[in-house]
């Protein structure tokens, strides 16, 4: 093989890792606080589709962005409102996001035109930095610094005490004086600007277009890597790249010349999901999670 | 221990910092009695003011509300004469007026440094856990609290965790303290340490309030000493000028006998009777031996010995819970070996379980539905499968009112939000009114109050009198020996010997629980 294919392998898997790992990071302050929001895969739809129509409208792709983020942190206070103030199911308005989003996504490209596919003209797109030996896009070093930020404001802020007091044991926080919930309900606000910056990415700068199938459970696959980082933003970015490796490596046997012709790509494509489901096996009992991961909190 | 009244300066010079009139706290229409009824309380600079009481008497609730953490119904507080109101515990902290809960309230994973920064008032993006750890040294060095501020706070002791929650406070340098049941998590040796601690606070200047409701403690080192009974106070004295006797009978107002005076057991039938039987999970102790148990009926044998010997498997097996490793189960002259919980229930086995929360009740669950909870497919709770509301709520009705269960309500109260010592009651309630032939009882009476114990005691004698035999676990030795016909003594899966309970001799039963061998000659 030659080099110019490694470098195309792993520009593939930089950029597939970059919207698996925004997602899992946002998850991962989320979860820190003690929410479970299993409606990522719909954030990053609406936020495919928001990014294109911000994109659009304004003939600017950093307005794109900041539309799938505002889009994405509107589905985050939603969510954070049922699950702290109304302590409503976090597995059910989850559930009820992914449908949500699915229902909407797919009405919208109708009404838009062509059903189930709608294209984002090259001028709005995010531009690439042209490297020598392939185009970057702004969003990996983006990626890699949200993940080192998150990290350093989860280990070592007094803002992380308070988020990871919040998830561990609301009780004691609630006693310290900390408003638990208002806590969670900027974590899940903060869950929801990366998943939807992870979502406008996805339109308008890695794929170009939106499809009802463009998440193509990458959502879960970020659900997968939380539990395989343990909660740690950092090993959240390495878990993003393997993941991200494999989808690069269907990607390119997909469209390679020669190789796509020996080695049915339907075959690669399964390696993301198989990778996850052994990762997930493996891992599960093994990560510790927040104590009150997931149960709303009432002061009694 | 030291006390203040025979040392030190006088007390009631000292200025008074908190300060609560006519506190009143009440959820009308749900209890019969208000939680706190024209409450007045102060505490001053030096003291250690003791609240006594017995559960549900309204202790937790006062402290709750001086420090900010619940909302009171009526009357008022000031902080150094000056009124007050607060909205948080975070405002109390900021009048100086910090409180050390029942539960700890830390984080197991995270470090003590850690633990007490998620009380600090500090900006979003500081962190400042070295200065911390430095201050919490000086804390430690100067109240003389053992505890390493790196150290995670799950791999602490419980004494270790008490202290934390104490300088997770006194961060704060609050000027009054109150601290609920602190010592409800420790030995005694433990609880001597802390009450060092806490005349080094009083000695410094601090209030302190110490809620508790065992007298030895009250004498230990209080100061002042106020009763609390049903949500009213019985009057605050100078712990000089009282005495054991007469706090007991202003908080309980009776007292608990040492020894249960009973006829001989009169009948010959076997209630429960185990034929070389190993518990499952004791079979692969070295030299586990079969354990042969007979319990007449009208008989109480108490099981003694420290917990963790092979008495919670004992209690599984002749419950039906798990079936034993080997041999047999009798009750009541017929096999029982291998059958199910339910098939021990209808024999007439009743439980009384050690973990009430976990396996005694239903949590969720309201009142009536858990006093029904082992009967409601048997008339006149059911019929045809459906359950027969009036029948349930009238015999959920007497349970409660028999065994004087605080229950706010029998359909709407869930389980969860009632204390341990009411949860008892509702189980001793449901496991008793049948009279059943077999009462397994682990731990009977533990977090009752002494009057509640009393009545525990004084039914089981009843039930005695009645034919039904009694298994009774107890690591308390005291209730073992007032309340057996017989004891036996268990020790790693075995049993050590068996004694009458009538001049049982408690070096022998001492030696037996620790694995020695004398013989009871």
């Amino acid at each position: 093989m030659e080099l110019t294919h490694l470098w195309g392998i792993l520009f593939i898997s930089l950029h597939a890792m970059v919207p698996i790992t925004l997602a899992a990071i946002g998850e991962t302050i989320e979860e820190s606080a003690g929410l479970f929001n299993i409606g990522l895969e719909g954030i990053l739809l609406f936020g495919a589709l928001a990014g294109a129509l911000g994109a659009q409208a304004s003939g600017s792709a950093l307005v794109g962005l900041l539309t799938g983020m505002g889009v994405g942190a509107l589905i985050g206070l939603v969510f954070g409102t049922i699950s702290t103030s109304l302590r409503g199911s976090q597995l059910i308005s989850g559930v009820g996001i992914n449908l949500l989003a699915l229902g909407f996504v797919a009405l919208m490209l109708s009404v838009m035109g062509a059903p189930g596919f709608h294209s984002v003209a090259r001028e709005v797109q995010v531009p690439l930095i042209p490297l020598g030996v392939g185009n970057l896009s702004p969003l990996v070093p983006i990626t890699v610094a949200v993940a080192i930020g998150v990290w350093w404001l989860l280990r070592r802020t007094q803002l992380g005490i308070w988020i990871r007091a919040v998830g561990e044991n609301p009780a004691a926080a609630d006693v310290a004086g900390i408003r638990v919930n208002r806590v969670r309900l900027g974590a899940a606000v903060a869950a929801g600007v990366l998943a939807g910056l992870a979502g406008a990415y996805l339109s308008i700068d890695w794929f170009g277009a939106v499809t009802k199938e463009i998440t193509a459970g990458r959502g879960f696959i970020a659900l997968a890597i939380v539990v395989f980082s343990g909660l740690n933003p950092l090993l959240a970015l390495l878990g993003g790249f393997i993941f991200g490796f494999f989808d690069g490596l269907a990607t390119w046997v997909a469209t390679y010349p020669g190789i796509k012709d020996i080695i049915p790509w339907q075959f690669v494509a399964m390696m993301p999901y198989v990778v996850t489901l052994a990762v997930v096996a493996g891992m599960i009992g093994r990560v510790r999670f927040p104590s009150a991961l997931g149960v709303p909190y009432l002061r009694e | 221990m030291k006390t203040r009244s025979d040392s030190g300066p006088v007390l009631d010079k000292g200025d008074v910092l908190l300060e609560a009139r006519g506190l009143s706290k009440g959820f009308p229409g749900v209890w019969e009695h208000l939680i706190l009824d024209q409450l007045d309380f102060d505490v001053r600079s030096g003291e250690v003011h003791t609240l006594l009481g017995e559960n549900g008497a309204g202790k937790t609730v006062i402290a709750n509300i001086l420090s900010g953490y619940y909302e009171k119904t009526e009357g008022e507080i000031r902080v150094k004469g000056k009124l007050v109101h607060f909205r948080s515990p975070r405002e109390g902290l900021a009048h100086g007026i910090a409180m050390v809960h029942q539960e700890l309230m830390l984080v197991p994973a995270f470090t003590v440094a850690e633990n007490i920064m998620v009380g600090l008032d500090a900006p979003l993006f500081s962190y400042g856990i070295a200065g911390v750890e430095k201050r919490i040294q000086r804390l430690v060095e100067r109240y003389g609290l053992q505890v390493d501020p790196k150290a995670r706070v799950e791999d602490l002791s419980a004494g270790q965790q008490q202290r934390v929650e104490i300088l997770k406070v006194l961060f704060h340098e609050p000027e009054v303290l109150l601290l609920d049941e602190p010592t409800s998590l420790l030995t005694p040796s433990e609880a001597d340490q802390l009450f060092v601690v806490l005349r080094a606070m009083a000695d410094d200047g601090k209030g302190i309030v110490f809620i508790s409701h065992k007298m030895r403690e009250v004498f230990a080192v209080s100061d002042r000493v106020t009763v609390l009974k049903l949500g009213k106070t019985q009057g605050t004295c100078q712990i000089a000028e009282t005495n054991e006797d007469e706090l007991t009978r202003r908080t309980f107002g009776e007292t608990v006998p040492d020894y249960m005076e009973r006829p001989e057991v009169a009948h010959e039938e076997l209630a429960l009777n185990t034929i070389e039987m190993v518990p499952s999970g004791l079979e692969k102790k070295p030299n586990s031996q079969g354990i042969s148990l007979k319990i007449r009926c009208g008989e109480i044998m108490g099981l003694a010995g420290v917990s963790g010997n092979g008495q919670t498997e004992l209690i599984e097996a002749v419950t039906g819970l798990v079936p034993p490793a080997s041999g047999e189960v009798w009750i009541l002259n017929a096999d029982m070996t291998g059958r199910t919980p339910k098939e021990f229930i209808e024999r007439g086995v009743a439980h009384i379980p050690e973990r009430r929360r976990e396996i005694g009740i239903v949590e969720q669950m309201h009142v009536a539905e858990n006093v029904v909870l082992k009967d409601y497919r048997k008339t006149p709770f059911s019929k045809n499968t459906v359950l027969r509301h009036q029948q349930i709520s009238s015999h959920a009705e007497k349970i409660v009112e028999k065994f004087n269960a605080l229950v706010p309500d029998l359909w709407q109260t869930e389980c969860r939000i009632l204390s341990g010592g009411n949860i008892q009651r509702l189980i001793l309630g449901r496991e008793t009114w049948r009279k059943p032939p077999v009462i397994i009882a682990s731990h009977p009476t533990e977090g009752l109050d002494a009057k509640a114990i009393r009545h525990t005691w004084e039914l089981f004698l009843a039930l005695r009198a009645e034919g039904s035999a009694v298994l009774l676990v107890s690591e308390d030795l005291d209730e073992i020996m007032s309340l057996s016909d017989r004891i036996a003594v268990m020790f790693e899966g075995k049993i050590m010997g068996i004694v009458d309970g009538k001049g049982a001799d408690r070096e022998i039963l001492g030696h037996w629980m620790a694995g020695g061998t004398a013989s009871a000659a």
